[in-house]
């Protein structure tokens, strides 16, 4: 399996806070799902791969490319696609006007960028309201629009930060086909608090513990920890609890 | 029957095969629709962002530029009206109003520019390969420019001060960057507004203090060393507060 992303020794620290510590990772191909409880350092850890922050230590690499260098960093932004847990908007701006606009900031070819718009738009179900304004959407669809704008110019990294909320169920079974079909020709990393979400649309995920990586398997293999153990009524809910309670034991002792 | 199918004129005349050859035809529509739909969703951009495609030489910091919020027409019309009654108020009492009110309203637009606190999808931008610093210069300089166009005219409109010629660019640059470096620093555009026209009030009012003229901030030629030193020291101090690793801090602090 080819690397795309590679975390060694990773630390990000806020003031006296440290949230991730001493992280290593190494991602290839596919849907992979961040668990873990709020605090834990997933939207840290996603804005650190995003180069939205620079890491306070260690060393990352992504698509084999450094994103400490200027230039290099440049190039990583090109073939990435982020979706902030809070993203901002132009409330008067079009669906088809943002996604334009960000595809824009993101310098795709600007004889492709219409028809790439288009497809992003088309591809989170959202045809019907590619002229409606922002501030008309609803909190679904504007997650939806946060997808497209990620999508718009087919990203070989894809970061999502709880992709998933604000979306009914019948959206949440169309994303993740999406993501699985996105993970078949790249790498996906998404932050979701949904264990279900990770179940169905995962190839492999990690769970996160007060900045420490304290699981990293299959979703099978995180379901097989809960057996009779955890709490949870689904044995990947079951799994989740197991290894967190896990981690806490661990971390008093 | 006979297949005509491959006889051009034969087609043109037959319905019935050109119904079978249509059948046969590998089309796909969903790339048909995505081509139909960006041509239909698209608007074209407007005169301005043509003319600055061409300036910038990129289509995204264009855009970029015509979402500035103290670019949006409204807000150059209230610039435009705030310094016509100034001109009239100028005609009436002999008062220099214009120069007088032009450092306020670049000072209070530069605030307005760019930045956490005024552009929505400032967290997006910042993991886009076109920097925000980029952004925020060409912004800077667009705002700054037109402010002093609008200013220049209002002032070549009211013969009562020709004579001051521009005296207010220099005091309109330092407030400018008074405005920007507390709005970069504060994350804020409102504590940037406050901040300039605060600070310029003081400026006024101090020289009017000590001269017993209200235009001595604009007529004044001692206070040059002050504006300029002024300027260079919050220009520096606005790089600084712009810097990504300054932004995160405040973040989280």
């Amino acid at each position: 399996m080819a690397v795309t992303v590679q975390i060694e020794r990773l630390c990000q620290r806020f003031g006296r806070t440290t949230v991730i510590e001493d992280l290593d990772l190494e991602i290839g191909m596919g849907v992979f799902g961040l668990l873990g409880p709020n605090g834990a350092g997933k939207t840290t850890l996603l804005r650190t791969l995003a180069t939205v922050i620079a890491p306070a230590g260690g060393r990352l690499r992504l698509l084999g490319l450094d994103p400490g260098d200027p230039e290099q960093r440049r190039e990583l932004r090109r073939r990435l696609g982020y979706l902030p847990q809070a993203m901002g908007y132009y409330p008067n701006f079009t669906v088809f006007e943002f996604v334009e606009y960000i595809a824009l900031l993101k310098e795709m070819p600007a004889r492709e960028i219409r028809r790439a718009v288009a497809r992003a738009i088309e591809r989170v179900g959202l045809g019907d309201r590619a002229k409606a304004k922002l501030k008309t959407l609803s909190g679904g669809q504007l997650r939806r629009v946060g997808i497209a704008q990620a999508i718009v110019n087919d990203p070989e990294l894809l970061l999502l930060d709880e992709p998933t909320a604000g979306l009914d169920p019948e959206q949440r079974v169309e994303f993740r086909a999406l993501l699985r079909e996105i993970g078949g020709r790249g790498t996906v990393i998404v932050s979701t608090h949904l264990v279900e979400d990770v179940g169905a649309a995962c190839t492999e995920v990690g769970l996160l513990h007060r900045g420490r990586l304290v699981f990293r398997g299959t979703p099978e293999e995180l379901a097989a920890l809960g057996e009779g153990t955890g709490a949870g009524d689904t044995p990947l809910e079951r799994g989740y609890s197991a290894v967190l309670a896990g981690a806490r034991a661990g971390a008093r002792a | 029957m006979t297949d005509h199918l491959d006889d051009v004129a034969h087609l043109s005349t037959c319905d019935v095969c050109r119904r079978r050859a249509a059948e046969g035809l590998d089309v796909n529509l969903d790339a048909v629709w995505i081509g139909v739909a960006a041509e239909a969703w698209t608007k074209p951009a407007g005169r301005v962002e043509r003319v600055a495609r061409r300036l910038l030489r990129s289509p995204g910091l264009a855009r970029a530029l015509v979402t500035t919020p103290s670019l949006v027409p409204s807000w150059i019309l209230a610039s435009v009206a705030v310094l016509a009654i100034g001109a009239l108020a100028t005609e009436s009492t002999g008062t220099p109003w214009v120069p007088l009110l032009a450092p306020a309203l670049a000072g209070a637009a530069i605030a307005y520019a760019y930045g956490p606190g005024v552009d929505p999808a400032f967290e997006l931008s910042r993991s886009l390969p076109i920097s925000d610093r980029m952004v925020l210069l060409v912004r800077v300089l667009a705002v700054f420019g037109l402010n002093a166009l609008l200013a220049l005219a209002a002032s070549l409109a009211t013969p009562e001060i020709r004579g001051l010629s521009l005296g207010w660019l220099i005091p309109m640059t330092t407030i400018s960057a008074l405005g920007l470096a507390v709005a970069t620093l504060a994350r804020s555009a409102n504590a940037g507004v406050a901040a300039a026209l605060t600070g310029w009030a003081l400026v006024v009012l101090g020289g009017a203090a000590s001269t017993h003229r209200l235009a001595a901030a604009v007529t004044e030629v001692t206070l040059l060393p002050m504006y300029l030193a002024g300027t260079i020291g919050l220009a520096l101090l606005a790089l600084h507060a712009s810097s990504g690793h300054r932004m995160e801090r405040r973040t989280w602090q």
